[in-house]
């Protein structure tokens, strides 16, 4: 259809038409354009266009200018009719004509698909294609056809989440559950290495039923694919959503899960506030301009400005404000550090209770607000990247390793979720953690260099989870693999300390205490000129304090962890937890340096931390009491701590199994306790078992099964059963000595222990001068009171004694206690 | 970089400019044809590109600027106001210039843009100058703003700020010019 050309008169009367009231229209229309037919014609065009074109952005086109494609074929779907048109291309509705009845939706994008990226473009859809879950509109096939990139989607029947929301006056409560369960959708994708990069609300469908269904889940990643050359410096036609867009993509920076934490709490904010985050930024510049330098209005404020209910607002002061500040947080490592993690604070807030994301930084930042200072001062900390809790980081003496379950737990359901994402025919089978970590690997591998910083922090998720199992060598080689993207994709400093944190939490846990504390320094290096990373600092701090305890350099141990201590009120994640985990390690520290009462007080003082702050079932509860136990156990109350241990041991048995690594030292520390009660029999019932477990699981050359074999030999020797303890205490000293710095008190102690064994089966002269060195050795390098060395004392005097050495047992009796 | 300095003299000659030295913006806006043409020609050579944002090209350059000190917002809006100026010429330039070298009419160069309406359209640069020359002479303001809105990325408020025109009148002023320029584009087709 060809239209008249507007000429000046129509476009003035149509100016002036546009000024009156809809009603008026026809008779001025008949008035100022006589009996010309197509003049009024076209003016009538005019102000069809004028009154459909939405308010402020946009031209309608009316779809002239746009090809007709209605009744083409794409692949094996027709076009029907055009559903709309957005950022990437226009939507139409289609069916399948390959025999299977199926509506679709198909976008044909706007961009061309130049032939060398149609490859990695249809590969990448691929990936997504795989994606299932009811609340994700599945991708269903892509193609090139007419020249042009399309994409089948799964046809949505529903409605805007917002305009769904209005039209039900959904109160904050309810909005808040369709909040939790999109965030629930993200985070499977996330769990299958797929970020969605464009959430916002007109990607939110509801459908009649209430369910919210995610549509084009990373479909703004494939259409850079298709549409960007690699040259790294090209801004222009950068694809974002104003108002909805992270900083970082507005920035053209490395687009990782937190991106989607940012679009999931710009759209929480736009469904809670009714307007959008940076609502006053009236351009894309402006909105540019905003997002990457001025802090979000907290939405309470945003509320009230709204001339909304005064009730909402006063229902989005609080907690509902620290969780969107935090989700939406203009430095991607300071927001929540997976969806999951703001999911579950909207679900805590929807329970009553408390937040993670609390002050000091949501605090700190209203009240910023109210007082409108610019200045920034970092009392902010960053998160860890990676999808898991991050909580290897702090998991480090025998106490921790409930939480190390924990997180081995979480991340297994990543892991499955991977694989099944990766092979959905593979489903159920049963799968070992060994296949799932491997499917990881190499799906991280896959997209390693389209995204090879993304990549390097899933792959720092790797390093931790097999460092949760384990895996040495296989975490070793990730860690590489992680190092080296980061090294050739220039990562920041920031990133490449948090995979040394890692390697060295790893080191570490594999024992390999000096070259944690090599690779914790470097980490310590690149974090000393950065600011705004008191959680990092604070694991570095932890983690080196426990490496270097084992490398004989105990006081600076003490420095690390008292540090560490000082720095958990600045922490913003987890920050009683950590605080309830350091003091414990600084008390467990303390006691194997022989200061037993400033151990029991810090014990004491971390329970009480657990108690104050953590929920009871809190897997810290059970670690901070284990720790105290272990220091009344080394002051000698033996008849308090055995109480204590048997309570441990059953509620660490529902917790963590019964043979969970913690519920295991629990009982080795019940049979310290009986050994110390002199309940020998007893003691080695309890020992045998646990030894047995932890070396099945954790190895032979584990610290925790050393020691537990250490005080088998000891309670067998004791109650006159030297014969099974001896080749117990001969491999626990051979392995000691393999594994540990020569200097190492425990090796001494091991000494101590062969020595009464062959007392006990009167090998004296082998016996005598393994005794008098321990004994000696203990002595400089622990103190008299230590328990090893009274041990040793013991063992000495038990055998002067049965030689027939008075003199020289009684010389002894005044160094012993007790 | 030789391109930081040019940045930074853009910047300068900014601040000169606002400050009231007329005699900087002729350096000002050859510096930044400049800039955009540089950025419009990388995008165009790019094989897989087919269309131009405008605004994209403004911003590009702006934010580089930025990136230096911060601005105002009344700042903001006049230099958004120039470059837009300054990208319109650019693009028109490019265009006639590749259908100069090609004797079939060659590629032209097409926009696309939020402003400019559904975004699956493309439109001929020199199809859009055009016409907004020719709405020029019959509506001077809407030309202008469209003009702004099109290839400045400025905002209803800020086309008020540069033009000394009221919120309500930018918007009216925009509804008519946007209706008509959308007419005619389709019209063509």
């Amino acid at each position: 259809m060809t239209a008249t050309k507007a000429n000046a008169a129509a476009y003035l009367i149509f100016a002036e038409a546009l000024e009156l009231a809809a009603g008026e229209r026809p008779a001025f229309l008949t008035r100022a354009c006589g009996g010309d037919r197509d003049l009024r014609h076209t003016v009538e065009r005019l102000l069809a266009i004028a009154e459909s074109a939405s308010e402020t952005l946009s031209f309608t086109t009316n779809g002239a200018t746009t090809a007709d494609r209605a009744g083409k074929v794409y692949g094996p779907f027709r076009l029907l009719s055009q559903l709309g048109s957005g950022g990437m291309g226009s939507v139409y509705e289609a069916e399948r004509i390959d025999g299977v009845p199926q509506r679709v939706a198909v976008k044909i994008l706007r961009e061309s698909v130049a032939a060398a990226d149609r490859q990695l473009f249809l590969r990448e859809a691929r990936i997504i294609a795989r994606l299932e879950h009811p609340c994700i509109a599945r991708l269903i096939d892509v193609g090139v056809d007419h020249g042009e990139g399309w994409i089948a989607i799964e046809f949505v029947h529903g409605q805007g989440i917002v305009e769904y929301c209005d039209a039900r006056q959904l109160d904050i409560a309810a909005r808040v559950r369709l909040l939790v369960t999109v965030a629930d959708a993200v985070t499977v994708a996330h769990r299958a290495l797929i970020v969605h990069r464009d959430i916002k609300p007109s990607n939110v469908l509801v459908t009649e039923e209430g369910q919210p269904k995610l549509i084009d889940f990373g479909i703004a990643y494939v259409l850079t694919l298709a549409s960007e050359t690699r040259e790294a410096t090209s801004d222009v036609g950068r694809l974002f959503t104003p108002h909805y867009a992270a900083p970082e993509q507005v920035k053209g920076e490395p687009v990782t899960v937190a991106t989607d934490v940012f679009g999931l709490g710009a759209l929480a904010y736009r469904l809670l506030t009714g307007q959008p985050p940076y609502a006053d930024a009236s351009s894309a510049v402006g909105y540019l301009l905003a997002v990457t330098r001025d802090d979000v209005v907290p939405p309470s404020q945003m509320a009230q400005g709204a001339s909304d209910n005064p009730v909402r607002a006063r229902r989005l002061r609080g907690d509902l404000d620290c969780v969107l500040l935090k989700a939406l947080e203009r430095e991607p490592a300071r927001r929540y550090k997976e969806v999951q993690e703001l999911r579950e604070d909207l679900s805590a807030y929807l329970a009553g209770r408390p937040v993670r994301a609390h002050p000091p930084s949501a605090t700190y930042r209203l009240n910023k607000f109210v007082r409108r200072r610019k200045l920034a001062v970092g009392i902010l900390g960053v998160l860890l990247v990676s999808l898991g809790i991050g909580g290897t980081l702090y998991v480090m003496e025998a106490h921790r390793v409930a939480l190390a379950q924990a997180i081995a737990a979480r991340r297994g359901e990543f892991l499955e979720t991977l694989l099944k994402s990766a092979d959905p025919r593979e489903g159920h089978r049963d799968i070992t953690v060994a296949e799932l970590l491997d499917t990881a690997s190499r799906q991280l591998e896959e997209r390693a260099a389209a995204e090879p910083l993304v990549t390097a922090s899933m792959l720092g998720l790797i390093v931790d989870t097999e460092t949760a199992l384990g895996r040495y060598p296989q975490g070793l080689a990730a860690s590489d693999r992680q190092l080296a993207l980061l090294r050739d994709h220039e990562g920041t400093a920031l990133d490449t300390a948090r995979a040394l944190i890692s390697r060295g939490t790893l080191l570490r846990t594999n024992a390999r205490y000096a070259d944690s504390v090599t690779v914790l320094r470097q980490a310590q290096q690149l974090l000393a000129p950065l600011k705004h990373v008191d959680d990092e600092r604070e694991s570095l701090l932890h983690e080196l304090g426990g490496a270097l305890a084992y490398t004989g350099a105990e006081r600076e141990a003490e420095s690390m962890m008292r540090q560490a201590i000082a720095l958990c009120p600045r922490v913003t994640v987890d920050r009683v937890a950590r605080l309830a985990v350091a003091q414990n390690d600084l008390a467990v520290l303390l006691g194997n340096e022989a200061r037993f009462a400033e151990s029991v007080r810090m014990a004491r003082a971390a329970l009480a931390t657990a108690r104050a702050g953590l929920s009871p079932e809190h897997p810290y509860q059970l670690v901070a009491e284990q720790t105290t136990a272990m220091a009344l156990l080394n002051l000698h109350h033996p008849e308090e701590s055995e109480p204590l241990l048997r309570d441990i041991i059953v509620r660490s048995g529902r917790v963590n199994g019964p043979e969970g690594r913690d519920t295991l030292i629990a009982r080795v520390q019940l049979g310290e306790t009986l050994i110390d009660l002199r309940r020998y029999r007893e003691a080695q019932a309890q020992i045998r078992p646990a030894a047995e477990i932890l070396q099945r699981v954790e190895g032979p050359d584990n610290r925790y099964t050393n020691s537990a074999w250490s005080d088998y030999a000891q309670a067998a020797c004791l109650g006159e059963d030297s014969a099974a303890g001896l080749p117990i205490a001969e491999r626990v000293l051979a392995t000691r000595t393999r594994t540990l710095t020569a200097t190492d008190w425990r090796i001494m102690g091991s000494r101590a222990v062969l020595g009464l064994c062959l007392t006990g089966l009167g090998r004296y002269h082998e016996a005598e001068p393994l005794l008098s060195k321990a004994a000696a050795d203990l002595e400089v390098a622990r103190g008299a009171g230590f328990y090893a060395t009274q041990l040793a004392y013991r063992a000495l005097r038990r055998l002067y004694l049965r030689q027939g050495r008075a003199d020289d047992a009684a010389q002894l009796e005044s160094r012993i206690q007790r | 970089m030789a391109t930081t300095t040019d940045h930074s003299a853009t910047e300068q000659l900014f601040a000169r400019w606002t400050s009231g030295d007329r005699s900087a913006l002729d350096d000002l806006l050859g510096h930044l044809y400049q800039d955009i043409h540089a950025i419009a020609v990388r995008e165009l050579r790019s094989e897989s590109r087919l269309t131009l944002q405008p605004t994209a090209l403004v911003h590009e350059v702006y934010l580089r600027m930025v990136a230096l000190r911060e601005p105002n917002w009344q700042g903001r809006a006049h230099f958004l106001a120039l470059a837009a100026r300054v990208a319109r010429q650019v693009l028109v330039d490019e265009a006639r210039r590749q259908r100069a070298v090609k004797r079939d009419g060659g590629t032209p160069v097409t926009l696309s843009d939020v402003n400019l309406g559904g975004t699956d359209a493309a439109y001929d640069a020199l199809d859009v100058d055009d016409l907004l020359s020719e709405l020029k002479r019959f509506d001077d303001q809407a030309a202008e703003i469209v003009a702004l809105r099109v290839f400045g990325g400025l905002s209803i408020e800020e086309a008020a700020e540069v033009l000394q025109l009221s919120v309500a009148t930018v918007n009216r002023r925009w509804a008519t010019g946007k209706a008509w320029l959308t007419h005619e584009l389709s019209r063509g087709a």
